[in-house]
């Protein structure tokens, strides 16, 4: 029901507007000068105002304008009563807020049409009033939403600033959240690992695949894998993830340590380029494969590309939003000016190229994510590696093996896994499968196999050395190798005791043997002369101690 | 322990990738891998990356190989050593034979 409030300081003009109105059946109330309006307006909910222009205490004229100050969001409209038939009180009417006005002697027609119609105006007016709210409260919420998403995808681009020396490049996503992505890592032996991805479209649904495939490929690159599994995995993963419709064209490159090779996996990207300060192209690196996340694993292709760099050699990969730039006239910013720019000035940066692409735009709208990467090709420096904390569990560890054993199992690459999962003993892994290698197949080549290292000297000897240990292996028995080993947190040493049933070396190996890289064999002693801390042999020659130093 | 490998897209280069522990085990796979290279290969890459162990076995290996394959490529390359494992290759010398990356 609507309500009216009538604001007139005399009786007669409330009695005979409020019997008019009542019979309508509105809801009246009644205030007796501007002020008294106000304090009604603050306790009740009032839909239309009907107001005098002369009245005490506050008039009509500055009632509706404070009227209408306290009532901004939603129309309230304010009826004029008047008798005033000058021009001058109307402009005035309207001037403070007055959205119409009601003659004396009132006709009863004219209130009524007049009242209704503003009345629809004031019930729409609150219906876009509700609306805005509601529009206001999503635009908040989607705000919100944003700024967590753009924290996630932020924090997932961890290494975005670093190797500043080694990359130059520039990602302007053509809305909020970028259907491009750029991801770069170092491996444990200092590899330098990137990757240019266009997800199918851009903005938020075309960003989402950014995360889970920036957390495999640190991962991988962590491991220090090649770019072709690298690909594999990404594919796969993006196979089982996006819908049917999308995919994900990448460039997956790595730079070596020594900077002089890279390796490419190069999935439907438009062309990317060697080149050199000055922007000749020496090599043009094409699309080789389909792009992640369209093939099943089976149909996956891993072929690289490989090439030498040096450090006057850049490799620029940008993304197709660069060439497919159009300007005004529909005309693509194309391969042909791409190149040219490359060559504007020695050492371009991702900054000029983007600029000269948007001054080609000229101010078009830009259609698509835009992203350049330029990758100079310096030597790294590896990643300084956590040191793990050594155990401080002194043990002893040892295994008999007997013929069967011996046979059946491959116990050096057992003990080395057993060693390896003792805190601090992992990095040292290598060398201790060396030196227990070394000694293990030495014990049983030499000292139970009774084998000959001169066969290898012969013409395919080094085969017919093995095929004969594998057939001496097949018929051993009564044999016996003991493997001791011993850690120490104290002296932070391995010692390893070998010793083996065989009859023991004639000639005792040692430093006598030149560690020459022309030697058929013998090489393997010598480098456990090199990796140990100390390496005795028995009197007879069938035992070999060693210690292994750990700091 | 395993042996992959991998021709380049422009059949130059030839990968062989030795995953886990390069010994004598592989003496077979690997005389393989590289016994029917095509005439375009000029490069063969020995990719160590996952490689975590090795042995003098496996140098007396790569030195056949060497011997095999030495007139008809340009390069042997022994890429992404783990430290331990290009120490083990610089104290038997295998820089001055090799290029060791």
């Amino acid at each position: 029901m609507m309500h009216v409030l009538i604001v007139d300081d005399q009786a007669l003009n409330r009695i005979l507007l409020s019997k008019m109105l009542e019979q309508e059946g509105y809801k009246i109330s009644f205030a007796y000068n501007g002020l008294d309006a106000l304090n009604v307006l603050k306790r009740e909910e009032i839909d239309i105002v009907l107001l005098d222009v002369l009245m005490p205490v506050m008039d009509g004229f500055e009632a509706a304008e404070k009227i209408k100050q306290l009532n901004s969001e939603v129309y309230l409209p304010i009826i004029f009563i008047t008798s005033l038939e000058d021009q001058a009180s109307f402009e005035r009417c309207l001037a403070v807020g007055g959205d119409d006005f009601i003659h004396k002697p009132f006709e009863k027609v004219i209130l009524h049409a007049k009242i209704k119609a503003h009345s629809r105006t004031r019930e729409l007016s609150k219906k876009a009033n509700q609306q805005k709210k509601l529009l206001e409260y999503h635009h908040n919420q989607i705000e919100r939403e944003h700024e967590i998403i753009e924290h996630i995808f932020s924090n997932s681009l961890e290494n975005q600033g670093k190797f500043k020396e080694y990359l130059d490049f520039n990602l302007s996503p053509a809305s909020m959240f970028n259907g491009d992505v750029f991801l770069v890592a170092q491996s444990p032996i200092g590899n330098l690992y990137c990757m240019l991805g266009d997800f199918t479209g851009h903005g938020l649904a075309a960003a989402i695949g950014a995360l889970p495939v920036s957390r495999v490929f640190y991962t991988m690159v962590q491991k220090g894998m090649a770019v072709n599994d690298i690909a594999c995995e990404l594919n796969l993963l993006l196979y089982n993830l996006l819908p049917g419709h999308m995919f994900c064209a990448a460039n997956i490159i790595e730079l070596s340590a020594s900077g002089k090779s890279v390796s490419a996996w190069l999935g439907g990207l438009p062309d990317a380029y060697l080149i050199d300060n000055n922007g000749n192209v020496k090599q043009t690196l094409e699309s080789q494969h389909m792009a992640l996340g369209i093939l099943d694993e089976q149909e996956f292709e891993y072929e690289v590309i490989h090439f030498e760099a040096d450090p006057s050699t850049r490799l620029v990969l940008a993304t197709d939003g660069i060439i497919e730039t159009a300007n005004h006239s529909d005309t693509f910013f194309g391969e042909e000016r791409f190149l040219q720019t490359l060559k504007a000035k020695p050492m371009i940066s991702s900054e000029d190229i983007i600029q000269s692409v948007s001054k080609f735009a000229n101010g078009s709208e830009q259609q698509d994510d835009l992203s350049i990467v330029l990758l100079n090709c310096l030597p790294l420096i590896p990643q300084e590696q956590e040191r793990e904390a050594f155990s401080t569990l002194a043990f002893n560890l040892s295994l008999s093996l007997n013929s069967q054993q011996i046979k059946k199992t491959d116990p050096v690459y057992d003990v080395v896994n057993i060693l390896s999962s003792v805190e601090g003993l992992k990095a040292h892994r290598s060398n201790i499968f060396l030196l227990l290698s070394e000694a293990y197949n030495n014990a049983l080549d030499h000292g139970v196999l009774g084998l000959d290292s001169e066969i290898k000297k012969q013409e395919d000897g080094f085969f017919r050395y093995y095929e004969l240990r594998e057939a001496a292996l097949a018929n051993l028995t009564g044999a016996m190798i003991i493997i001791d080993m011993r850690y120490c947190p104290d002296t932070l040493c391995l010692y390893f005791i070998i010793c083996d049933s065989g009859r023991g070396f004639s000639n005792k190996p040692g430093a006598s043997e030149p560690t020459l890289v022309n030697n058929e064999f013998g090489r393997g002693l010598s480098l456990l002369e090199e990796i140990a801390e100390k390496v005795t042999y028995n009197a007879s020659g069938n035992q070999v101690e060693m210690c292994y130093k750990l700091s | 322990m395993s042996l992959t490998k991998n021709e380049s897209v422009d059949g130059t280069t030839l990968t062989i990738q030795i995953k886990g522990k390069f010994d004598f085990n592989l003496v077979q796979s690997f005389r393989q891998a590289y016994a029917q290279m095509s005439d375009k290969t000029v490069k063969v890459i020995i990719d160590l990356r996952e490689t975590d162990y090795m042995d003098s076995s496996a140098l007396g290996m790569l030195l056949n190989m060497k011997k095999t394959i030495e007139g008809q490529v340009k390069t042997i390359e022994i890429s992404n050593c783990q430290p331990q494992l290009r120490k083990i290759l610089q104290i038997s010398r295998f820089d001055k034979k090799f290029d060791i990356s």
